[in-house]
């Protein structure tokens, strides 16, 4: 839902950056959505690194990315250039953008928090990094399911066992 | 025992939603609201109210969107 135009309408912004670019600088990284929301009218209230973690589905070709939460106001008649803009540019790999009433205080803290002197962002891992929680698990072969005694033996009844004796010593 | 005989399974928030509905930003959360193809648990078993389970179905969906959830699992 876009504001009206003229008025300036609070929108959160959650940015998908390419980890290339967030490697290279955070600062750089942030720029590419401040810019572009000031380019287009607007002003970015708070932004911060939200968290950097595999997709659950491949993206532009990219199985990691950085997550950049911002809180912006705009008036409705940028959105639909700032959205082609950000449609285009190859560093954002995808936006989502919704309309909020306020910003979370717990927002505003996290952003100082990040602004402050001495805050170092960790470097985004390569992309075909695989986290240990979504490795796989060892499985267990047989052999180590017969040590463990999880399978017993199956035993001839019946006819069958009759025939074994006859067949035994 | 046929289908209709086994007990129902528990509900995911609860009745009467005792639980507000998560935020798309809060994706481990809505990840129990999902069965294992990805697919949204109905009413009847996340136990939400007809509005609260659009603001789930419109959470997971938003969440799929920007990569948190699978579209299918």
């Amino acid at each position: 839902m876009e504001g009206e135009p003229g008025n300036l309408t609070l929108y959160e912004g959650m940015f998908l950056l390419d980890n290339a670019v967030v490697r290279e600088d955070w600062k750089k990284a942030k720029a590419v959505v401040s810019d572009a929301v000031l380019k287009h009218g607007g002003a970015v209230q708070t932004s911060r690194r939200f968290d950097e973690r595999r997709l659950a589905y491949t993206i532009r070709g990219k199985n990691r990315a950085t997550y950049l939460l911002a809180y912006f106001e705009m008036g409705g008649d940028g959105l639909p250039a700032l959205r082609r803009e950000l449609e285009l540019s190859e560093r954002v790999l995808r936006y989502l953008i919704l309309r909020v009433e306020q910003i979370p205080a717990p927002e505003i803290e996290l952003a100082q928090a990040e602004n402050a002197e001495g805050f170092v962002v960790p470097t985004p891992p390569q992309d075909d990094v695989i986290e240990p929680e979504a490795a796989a698990p060892v499985q267990e072969t047989v052999e180590d399911m017969l040590a463990e005694g999880e399978f017993v033996e199956e035993r001839p009844r019946g006819r069958r066992a009759e025939k074994a004796a006859e067949v035994a010593p | 025992m046929s289908r209709d005989r086994r007990a129902p399974l528990p509900m995911i928030a609860g009745r009467n939603c005792e639980d507000s509905v998560p935020e798309y930003k809060n994706f481990e959360a809505l990840k129990k609201f999902l069965n294992g193809s990805a697919q949204i648990y109905s009413r009847k078993r996340t136990g939400y109210c007809c509005q609260c389970q659009k603001a789930l179905k419109q959470a997971v969906k938003r969440a799929r969107h920007v990569g948190f959830l699978p579209f299918v699992g």
